[in-house]
């Protein structure tokens, strides 16, 4: 928690949504106005508002406890700290990863559970202990023959445990460098813009 | 009250909606427009915002649209919701539908490429040796294909090849010299009677070439059209004396209130399969029993990357890397090329970008070092192939689904077959070929591709043609069945070819909407 505030203190001024919230109310359209013209919205100034990711940890709750550490395991091994670039463990990738899932259609769901069960299976096979509690050696031991390169994301290895651990780098590296922290840090090493900033449509006149 | 009765009725705003607006209208017409979703607003509805303020960091909400793979957590609203307006397909048949409902429909996020089709695809039959020509040439399209690039701005480099038809540009900026790494590729290309050319483009205005900004804006000025956004057509009604159409139902998107109203003619543009869908729920204008037939788009996803050895690790020099080019068709052009299949497709390629980390079996530090290494030296090339046509690949009315307005959905019923897959593996082998000749070194190579529908240049559907036993409309995009009712989107298209559709869409609707003012000012209609 406190290196989450003072990653938060470290970014000057990233922060377009609180610009916005400063500006005052846009005109209102012809069609909103009143009779004579008279604008019937009342102008009301914009509260600030906190993210709920910068004041609160996330609770991991989809995957069992021994699925959830080989989680956490994978995604340090996978994205670990790089140069200026952040690792998954630094902005809670594996949490994050957690929701996405519990979240996500049944087949993406089992994919990841048998992949967490296949990794701390071969873990205990080959060296007796969960995936989580492997050394640096032993857990490459174990990754590299899974690794596959992919020529298009929609043509995913066929075995289901190279699928899985391409799925999940895959996932990991979305979360890791979509993430606040990962904002942050890289407008603090001198990178330009914002990390997978873009033009948000809002819900438009839903019914 | 007795309420107005319209010369015309359009249904969809997008660019064949929005032509047919514009050219009627000018000529005088009343016009009605209904569209089946809201007006948008660019400043009201879009925000620039970071991924980590969106409630999934930028992954899309998972499941909310499957089909849609363009999707993602930032536009995700801009597409059709797919649970209040659902398909059903076999699960063995994928296709992706990906739809718009805004006003301005899929023209608000076309990719302005702009193509002429060419005879290679309008007589097609007369090449490929099957499969029906159009009852149109490229010379009866022309004076329009003309008209539409100059109101798009179109920018392209004239090369005079009968199967990329030049166009009437506006002036182009192609004179930067080109990149070392493109003239090598292009030498390749020569010494194999491969043409190079340049992407083909509309400019627009301000980067938009929409209905909403190009086409409408001007029949609105006539005082001529009226437009009811939030409108969703559940039929077409007919006259029962005269067998004419005379107006649509229609129910209101927010209140589900049924209404109805009333035109002389009615123009269908609701985009290839929405206006097939609806024609097939209204029962109209089917003798010949094709229509939903000949479903068909373009292939995308094959694609090969190669890195450039002197550009990697920071280390090219000034001039080798960067820029693109676009290859037209160059298969199947004459009949001593002998292919396992038939059409074509096109190429594009890009120089300059970096490598997909999926493309090294690599991870942490070292797959970081490896990406860094080839930043900027790669060269990746993709293509767009055409599909063929055919009868057994159709839609029909799935009355056991219903969307939240209570209208029928469509069944799609679609495969590829072995000519799709023989075309992927050529153009696949062949930019391997192109880039291992070069001395390049490939990174990865793929001959699969999305499920049909991926494109978004789904046509077909309501083909033309001068035989109404096995076409639903004729040469001016009229039904053979019904005269006072016409189609004028890609539901018309015989053949798509390999081209992006959008300039003969719209060129197909301005040609049919002269027609429609010519007949109706003869009162013939």
């Amino acid at each position: 928690m406190k290196r989450r505030r003072f990653i938060k203190a470290l970014a000057a001024a990233p922060a377009v949504p609180a610009l916005v919230a400063q500006q005052p109310l846009p005109p209102q359209s012809g069609r909103g106005a009143g009779p004579g013209g008279r604008q019937t919205q009342q102008e009301i100034a914009q509260l600030p508002l906190t993210e709920a990711g910068e004041i609160a940890d996330p609770v991991a709750r989809f995957f069992t406890a021994s699925q959830f550490a080989a989680l956490r395991k994978l995604s340090g091994i996978l994205v670990p700290p790089v140069a200026s670039y952040i690792g998954a463990l630094d902005c809670d990738a594996p949490e994050f990863i957690d929701f996405l899932v519990s979240a996500s259609p049944a087949d993406r769901q089992q994919l990841y559970r048998n992949g967490l069960d296949a990794l701390n299976l071969q873990a205990r096979s080959k060296f007796g202990k969960p995936f989580a509690d492997l050394d640096a050696t032993q857990a490459d031991a174990i990754l590299k023959p899974l690794m596959a390169t992919v020529a298009w994301a929609y043509d995913p290895p066929k075995d289901p445990v190279k699928h899985f651990i391409f799925q999940a780098h895959q996932d990991i590296r979305t979360a890791t460098r979509n993430s606040i922290e990962a904002s942050t840090a890289g407008a603090s090493s001198g990178r330009r813009g914002l990390a997978g900033a873009g033009l948000f449509w809002n819900p438009i006149d839903p019914v | 009250m007795a309420r107005k009765e319209y010369d015309v009725l359009i249904i969809g705003s997008g660019h064949s909606g929005g032509m047919a607006a514009n050219v009627l209208t000018k000529k005088g017409v009343s016009c009605l427009m209904l569209n089946a979703g809201p007006e948008v607003d660019f400043s009201r509805d879009r925000t620039t915002k970071a991924a980590h303020e969106l409630p999934y960091r930028g992954f899309n909400k998972p499941g909310r649209l499957p089909h849609v793979y363009q999707a993602n957590e930032f536009n995700a609203n801009q597409w059709v919701d797919e649970k209040e307006n659902p398909y059903t397909y076999d699960p063995g048949k994928p296709y992706n539908w990906v739809r718009v409902r805004l006003l301005g429909g899929r023209s608000l996020f076309w990719s302005r490429q702009s193509f002429r089709l060419s005879d290679f695809e309008f007589k097609a039959a007369d090449i490929d040796g099957r499969g029906d020509n159009w009852p149109i040439s490229h010379a009866d399209l022309a004076p329009y294909y003309s008209q539409v690039e100059s109101i798009f701005r179109v920018t392209g480099r004239k090369e005079g090849w009968p199967q990329f038809p030049d166009g009437n540009f506006v002036e182009s900026n192609f004179t930067a010299p080109e990149s070392q790494c493109i003239q090598r590729l292009t030498e390749l290309c020569n010494q194999r009677k491969i043409g190079v050319s340049r992407m083909r483009s509309s400019q627009g205005v301000n980067g938009l070439a929409s209905s909403i900004n190009l086409l409408l804006p001007d029949a609105v000025a006539t005082g001529k059209l009226d437009i009811v956004s939030n409108a969703i057509v559940r039929e077409i009604s007919v006259d029962k004396k005269t067998g004419l159409v005379n107006g649509a139902h229609f129910v209101d998107r927010h209140s589900k209130r049924e209404m109805h109203a009333k035109a002389r003619v009615v123009v269908v543009a609701a985009g290839t399969l929405e206006s097939t869908r609806l024609l097939l729920n209204s029962g109209l204008a089917n003798s010949s029993g094709v229509m939903g037939h000949y479903l068909h788009d373009q292939i995308y996803g094959v694609s090969v990357v190669a890195s450039v050895p002197e550009a990697r690790d920071g280390k090219a020099p000034q001039g080798l890397m960067g820029g693109n080019v676009f290859i037209p068709r160059f298969r199947n052009l004459t009949k001593e090329d002998k292919r396992d299949f038939i059409k074509g497709y096109c190429m594009l390629i890009n120089s300059g970008g970096g490598a997909n980390p999926n493309f090294f079996a690599a991870y942490g530090d070292e797959l970081q070092k490896k990406l860094d290494s080839y930043a900027g030296s790669c060269v990746s090339g993709s293509i767009y192939g055409e599909r063929v046509p055919r009868f057994e690949n159709h839609v029909r009315i799935n009355k056991a689904v219903t969307d939240a307005w209570g209208i029928p959905v469509l069944h799609i019923d679609v495969k590829d077959s072995d000519n799709e897959l023989n075309m992927a593996k050529d153009a696949a082998n062949t930019m391997e070929e192109l880039f291992k000749s070069a001395g390049w070194e490939i990174l990865s190579k793929t001959d699969k591709f999305y499920p049909p529908g991926y494109s978004i240049h789904e046509v077909g559907t309501c083909r033309m043609g001068d035989n109404p036993k096995i076409s639903v409309l004729n040469k001016w995009n009229q039904s053979h069945d019904i005269k006072n009712l016409f189609v004028v989107d890609g539901s018309a298209f015989v053949t798509c070819g390999w081209q992006n559709p959008t300039m003969t869409i719209v060129s197909l609707s301005m040609r049919a909407s002269e027609y429609l003012a010519e007949q109706m000012s003869q009162r013939n209609l």
